[in-house]
């Protein structure tokens, strides 16, 4: 993966991304970063910090994922922080290459399936975008 | 049985902390690897993101946790999560970074309550390759934070070396009088260990 992700694909991310806010009224906020844990595109509402978060999604899909395979209940497919004043919600984008992945932000009020639901929408959209790029960029070179 | 024997290993992207647990756990290690995309901090294809967890037995039948952080400054909420209740923690620290100095300082003030009370040792790798700083700019650099912390050169790639950096931890611990594995029990535990090799 190149060092720098290129402008026009975090352009096309932030537009999912800000889809996925202003479509789900009960979603704070949305980021996508790196599965290493770099910042590639957000909308936060609250005062999380974009960058923490993106470290923290990194961190929370290889921990579920080692703890899938640990106690044998096989590949996680999401990890939840369910707090007092709002929920968290993390995944793998599920491209052909395992480069992102991405957490949805929501309010209390939110429902946990319309946040999965819609998350894992926006996620099969990002990884539908990168890979059609991925192809590309494999021709080209 | 006491199950809270905990020694954490942390130090900068890179500096083998991973490799170091591998080269001592007597389980296949737990890891969270993903790719690397940052390959400008350091140029590997793998990087730990949330933790390493490995373990030793101890003669008397004790489990040594040993645990791993990830190296990057944005994963500083792992270091103290994994740090906590730990006996002893290893800084590994890279003399081939830019600022390795700066790298000492960082991890000494994030563990500040271990290192003052002397459960801490730090291990510089890559010195025989990039010599500086050395032991006495490292040494000027504990004496202005006023901390009393052994540091020796380690190739955490060698089993010998990271059981040699235990070892000195363990003495260490012992004499600031912590909660550590009585002296005897660790003396037969390093000598169970250098046999094996």
């Amino acid at each position: 993966m190149t060092r720098a992700i290129p402008e026009e694909l975090k352009a096309n991310f932030q537009l999912l991304v800000g889809a996925l806010h202003a479509r789900v009224q009960s979603v704070m906020g949305c980021v996508i970063s790196t599965v290493d844990g770099r910042l590639v595109s957000s909308v936060v509402d609250n005062e999380a910090d974009p960058h923490r978060l993106s470290a923290m999604a990194g961190s929370m899909v290889a921990l579920g994922e080692t703890i899938g395979r640990e106690v044998k209940i096989g590949r996680s497919q999401s990890v939840v922080v369910s707090a007092l004043n709002g929920l968290l919600l993390l995944q793998r984008v599920p491209s052909k290459r395992d480069l992102l992945v991405i957490g949805t932000l929501a309010r209390t009020n939110a429902n946990l399936g319309i946040i999965l639901y819609e998350t894992r929408n926006t996620a099969t959209a990002v990884a539908a975008v990168l890979d059609e790029w991925l192809d590309k960029f494999t021709t080209a070179t | 049985m006491n199950s809270a024997l905990k020694l954490v290993f942390a130090g900068s992207m890179g500096a083998g902390k991973t490799t170091a647990i591998r080269a001592i756990s007597e389980i296949e290690p737990i890891s969270t690897e993903v790719g690397n995309s940052d390959r400008s901090e350091f140029d590997k294809d793998e990087t730990t993101v949330a933790m390493d967890y490995g373990e030793l037995t101890l003669p008397s039948g004790e489990k040594l946790g040993l645990y791993g952080t990830p190296g990057q400054l944005r994963f500083d909420f792992m270091w103290q999560i994994v740090a906590t209740g730990a006996l002893g923690i290893v800084v590994l620290i890279d003399n081939s970074r830019p600022d390795p100095l700066a790298d000492l300082v960082r991890y000494l003030s994030v563990f500040q309550s271990h290192a003052q009370s002397g459960a801490v040792v730090v291990a510089i790798g890559r010195m025989d390759t990039h010599p500086t700083p050395n032991f006495l700019d490292y040494s000027q650099r504990l004496e202005e934070l006023q901390l009393i912390i052994p540091i020796m050169p380690a190739d955490v790639r060698s089993r010998a070396d990271v059981i040699e950096v235990l070892e000195v931890l363990f003495h260490q611990i012992e004499a600031t009088d912590h909660q550590g594995p009585d002296s005897d029990d660790w003396t037969s535990f390093i000598h169970t260990l250098s046999r094996q090799q």
